[in-house]
């Protein structure tokens, strides 16, 4: 397998806030990674920096080892990295059709930059085709606002988009946060989905049960840095706990008894 | 995508021909061609103005600028052309160029330093204000009135049947028939809503979002410019306190139009319907009667009422949705 995303001493402040001191983790093609660590770790900060939202003050990110420079969103993607921000990742008021191809619209003239119209039939086909891909077909018009749709609805779109663009590398930040039960397995199931097409996952989580159901990998921050990596077939979630806390939980749970 | 109009636009139409009929009911002479002539000629001044608010606003800014934009622009033009400083031409081109600059500073102020639109824009009117007093030093200056290619353009007119049109009026239209494309049609109008609903899922997406509102404030700043050009041409006077509140009117105009106060929706056709609506009322109210000095009560009152129910309207068709 050969590494599709590695960074190496990556840092990041803002201020005098120290956010990233110096991380350094690589994962492989098709491999589905879970970046783990209590709040403040600073795994939302690594995968702004590796999705182009911040630039790094330090530190190498490379990509199918190649070392990149990545300053904005649109060389992220460029690069094949489609990101899904907690809660952030859709315009509420916008169609899930205008949703969906938002920055990458169809459009005929296309030397009219900014300015050329938009193709709204094929905006429309496309759109639906890609509702149907992933099963919420069900009665939804690519013309409904996505205001009016559930958190688990709005996620599965936002998923589907990085899909559909074929992307090298997806990126979830908390994909399940304030999903209900139903709408998180379908989450995990999306997860999964991608894996067997070839995508890249890289997941942030605070729930251990879901790295264990679909992860290959766990990644484990403390304090800016990366501290621990483990593969998920032979750990539990005692282990894991315990690397996120920087205690041995086994020993003292054995203690305790 | 479906429908053309959706609620708010189709209630600001419904309540503008209701308005239109009651006014026309209790004073026949309201759509007298001499009415109708004077209503037409000032309404497309404040809608050139409107038209661009109106995509600032989707975009999820404002500017409180404009007013006082709309008072400088024509003054420094008059002032360059009557010195003989330029020939009239590129002093209104100097003239286009300064309102623009004004509307590059509001965005790189609001966008690259973080500070919000209502705290900028203001700074900026009595900035804006101030310098065309102290440049004409507080009187109105003469406007040109050599006939010519220039004037033509800006406030020509002419006469069908007994209703006088002046060029504003195709200037309107005309801007207006663009403000609809972008904001519809074009991809820049899905990123001007885009940037107004959630700014940083834009960003995400790779929607260069300062850009587009750095534009949007020039933009807006230009328009104002122009209207205050064409206004100066019209009445034949350039003065530096004209367009007073007009950037609280035009705010107005675009909101009763259905258009979001705090941005993610936006319709060209409702801020259309809101500026003939904000007019027919200014002038409808006099006509049938209203003392002079109630005139705002009732103008205040009314828009209040409309933005209630633009409220009552938007929660219904929330509710009906969940």
């Amino acid at each position: 397998m050969s590494e599709i995303l590695a960074v190496r001493n990556l840092a990041k402040s803002f201020g005098n806030v120290v956010a990233l001191k110096s991380a350094s983790f690589s994962m492989t093609e098709g491999e589905v990674v879970a970046l783990l660590g209590d709040n403040g770790a600073g795994k939302s900060t690594l995968i702004k920096v590796v999705s182009g939202v911040y630039p790094p003050d330090s530190g190498e990110v490379r990509i199918q080892g190649r070392s990149v420079t990545i300053r904005s969103t649109r060389d992220a993607m460029a690069l094949g990295i489609e990101t899904i921000h907690q809660d952030t990742s859709l315009a509420p008021q916008l169609s899930i059709a205008r949703n969906l191809f938002l920055g990458r619209e169809p459009v005929w003239l296309p030397w009219l930059g900014a300015l050329a119209p938009m193709d709204f039939k094929a905006l429309r086909q496309a759109a639906s085709h890609l509702l149907r891909q992933v099963g919420i077909s069900k009665d939804l018009d690519a013309a409904t606002p996505v205001s009016s749709l559930s958190g688990g609805e709005r996620q599965s779109i936002a998923i589907s988009r990085a899909m559909q663009f074929a992307a090298k590398l997806i990126i979830l930040d908390e994909p399940t946060n304030n999903l209900g039960v139903e709408e998180t397995r379908g989450v995990l199931r999306f997860i999964k989905q991608m894996k067997t097409e070839g995508h890249s996952v890289l997941f942030i989580t605070h729930n251990i049960h879901h790295v264990l159901s679909v992860a290959d990998r766990a990644v484990i921050m403390r304090r800016g840095e990366v501290v621990a990596e483990c593969s998920i077939a032979g750990t539990d979630v005692l282990t894991i706990e315990g690397l996120i806390m920087g205690v041995d939980l086994h020993a003292a749970e054995a203690a305790q008894a | 995508m479906r429908l053309p109009l959706r609620g708010p636009q189709l209630a600001s139409l419904a309540i503008l021909i209701v308005v239109l009929v009651m006014f026309s009911m209790v004073e026949p002479k309201f759509f007298s061609t001499r009415n109708v002539s004077n209503m037409l000629a000032f309404m497309p001044e404040l809608g050139i103005i409107a038209l661009g608010m109106c995509l600032l606003l989707t975009a999820g800014e404002f500017d409180l600028s404009v007013g006082a934009v709309f008072a400088l622009g024509p003054c420094i033009v008059m002032m360059l052309a009557q010195n003989e400083v330029l020939p009239i031409g590129p002093a209104l081109l100097v003239g286009l160029i300064v309102c623009m600059t004004v509307g590059l500073i509001n965005g790189l102020v609001v966008t690259k330093i973080g500070i919000s639109s209502f705290l900028v824009t203001l700074s900026m009117l009595l900035m804006a204000r101030g310098a065309a007093l102290y440049l004409t030093q507080g009187f109105p200056l003469r406007s040109w009135n050599e006939p010519g290619f220039w004037v033509t353009l800006l406030s020509g007119d002419f006469y069908i049947g007994g209703l006088r049109i002046y060029a504003s009026l195709f200037w309107f239209v005309c801007l207006a028939l663009v403000a609809a494309y972008v904001l519809n049609v074009s991809r820049l109008g899905n990123w001007i809503s885009a940037v107004g609903s959630n700014r940083s899922a834009a960003v995400a997406r790779g929607v260069p979002a300062d850009a587009v509102k750095i534009g949007l404030f020039i933009t807006t700043s230009s328009l104002a410019g122009l209207a205050g050009m064409i206004s100066a041409f019209r009445i034949n006077s350039a003065s530096p306190v004209a367009g007073s509140e007009y950037e609280l009117e035009v705010i107005a105009m675009v909101v009763v139009g259905g258009t979001a106060l705090m941005g993610g929706y936006g319709t060209v056709f409702g801020t259309v319907v809101g500026v003939i609506l904000l007019r027919a009322i200014r002038n409808g109210i006099i006509m049938i009667g209203v003392p002079g000095l109630a005139y705002s009560v009732f103008v205040g009152g009314i828009i209040m009422a409309l933005l209630i129910l633009h409220a009552v309207i938007g929660r219904m068709g929330g509710q009906r949705r969940e």
